[in-house]
């Protein structure tokens, strides 16, 4: 526990200075904000919550496995691990540090999204719900990535096109049936499902996004197992 | 206090560490010396536990949490500064943050507490290593090339600091392929040439066995006479 919290603060305080990461954050509810205030309030074609929505899935998806990823496969680069595994540190506390600041920020971008999306009350709920579920499956999957990559360069060589897989799956779901029923087993699309229609109930697609969340919890077991923390 | 017998190491088909034996006494200033390559740091490693050895045994007489370690990459955060990478430190051992603080003042960064890390010069980045290897008073300290690329001045604070510790009663583990360093430093040293022990003992006393006392103890002589190549 002590552990736990001396990465999250060590975590939280890196946060602030790394801008590659934090701008991530930042820009994409900036965008949604952007566009829907200047396209879709302005356009009767264009639904007003529709760049919330999009911009919200592809945060989720890409942004947060990109985060999740450079952050572990830094610590892992630098060695800085090294000495926290050295000094004791279990692997479940280093990544429940690092983990916990990743959903932190992204609950205060999602809140961001919620806001700008200008959801009533209960698809506001809702829609954080869903959000917050897919960010654990992002983060979970991001750190796999970390930890399976040799090195940082590396690491966004491999997250990159995964990310952007899953980032804009659901888009390119919409112009394609085959993807899309293939996307239905993928949590990004569900988040996308909920959000694009919140009529449509919670309970199929928070049952697809915790499947995947069990799925990438084994996945990354094995890569833990296989590589472990230490480089 | 810090135990080796009869270690065997290969990476592939390479046998790095071949039959070494040796024990470093409580107090003691132990100096493990040899040339790039030599396997000085995979010592390191096993003894802390980083690395498995293929046969033989290790032992240090303290819990892992007695041990402090400087190792040749630094693993600093650089986007924080000194005191918050000492701070993260003390969290985890559960020490209250005004220790870092004072071992920051006794590696002479107490100036730079509130610098980012990657403001610092390299000797500067190595003092912090230093002060984060003994913010939680180790009785065992690991160091691994503690001078290396560090100007004759910045060095000989290390070097001060190293001596105070030992007064202090810390044991101190270091490699180092600076021979002066070893003679000035060390109380036992430990000649190591591609994985194998070729001398051991207290220095000035090699010396003097290798006649390699011209004016002051020359243990480069004795490492050319034993290996047929310089150090550097
Ligand atoms: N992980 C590894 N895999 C394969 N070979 C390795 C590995 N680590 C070290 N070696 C090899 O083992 C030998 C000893 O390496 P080691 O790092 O212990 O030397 P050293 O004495 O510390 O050298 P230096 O003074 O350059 O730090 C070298 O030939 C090195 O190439
Ligand atoms: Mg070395």
């Amino acid at each position: 526990m002590r552990s736990v919290k001396a990465i999250f603060v060590k975590q939280a305080k890196d946060m602030t200075k790394n801008f590659s990461v934090l701008i991530m954050f930042v820009i994409f509810p900036l965008v949604a904000f952007g566009m829907t205030h200047f396209v879709a309030r302005g356009n009767d074609d264009i639904a007003d919550t529709m760049f919330t929505t999009m911009m919200a899935g592809i945060f989720v998806g890409m942004a947060l496995i990109q985060s999740a990823c450079t952050i572990i496969a830094e610590d892992r680069e630098k060695k800085s691990l090294r000495f926290l595994v050295i000094a004791g540190v279990k692997p479940l506390a280093y990544l429940l540090g690092i983990g916990g600041v990743i959903f932190v920020a992204s609950l205060l971008s999602s809140l961001a999204f919620g806001y700008i999306g200008g959801f009533n009350r209960n698809e506001f709920v809702a829609f954080m719900v869903v959000m917050m579920s897919g960010a654990v499956a992002s983060i979970i999957l991001g750190a796999t990535i970390g930890i399976y990559a040799k090195n940082q360069q590396a690491a966004t060589g491999l997250s990159m096109p995964i990310a952007v897989i899953l980032g804009f799956s659901p888009m390119i779901a919409q112009f394609n049936e085959r993807i899309e029923i293939l996307a239905r087993f993928v949590y990004t699309q569900q988040i996308n499902v909920v959000v694009n229609d919140f009529s449509a109930g919670l309970t199929q697609p928070l049952v697809v996004i915790w499947l995947n969340i069990a799925v990438l919890a084994v996945l990354f077991i094995a890569a833990y197992a296989k590589k472990g923390l230490r480089s | 206090m810090i135990k080796m017998d009869g270690i065997v190491k290969k990476f592939g088909t390479q046998t790095v560490l071949s039959d070494v034996s040796f024990e470093a006494k409580q107090g003691e200033i132990f100096g493990l010396l040899g040339r790039s390559g030599a396997g000085k740091t995979t010592i390191i490693n096993i003894l802390t536990n980083q690395l498995k050895p293929d046969s033989g045994s290790h032992k240090i007489s303290v819990s892992s949490y007695e041990t402090g370690l400087m190792l040749d990459e630094d693993g600093l955060y650089d986007r924080l500064t000194c005191l918050d990478n000492l701070h993260v430190f003390a969290d985890i051992y559960g020490i209250p943050h005004k220790n870092s603080s004072e071992v920051l003042e006794k590696v002479g960064l107490e100036n730079a507490a509130k610098k980012a890390v990657s403001q610092l010069s390299k000797g500067m980045r190595q003092r912090l290593a230093l002060a984060r290897a003994i913010l939680h008073k180790p009785k065992v300290l690991f160091l691994d090339e503690p001078t290396s690329g560090l100007d004759p001045n910045t060095a000989q604070g290390i070097h001060k600091l190293i001596q105070g510790l030992q007064k202090q009663g810390t044991t101190i583990f270091l490699t180092t392929h600076n021979m002066d360093e070893a003679v000035k430093l060390c109380n036992h040293v430990l000649l190591l040439h591609k994985g194998k022990i070729v001398e051991q003992g207290i220095p000035t006393e090699i010396c003097e066995r290798h006649n390699a006392t011209k004016t002051v103890p020359d243990l480069e002589a004795v490492f050319i006479k034993m290996t047929g190549e310089g150090l550097s």
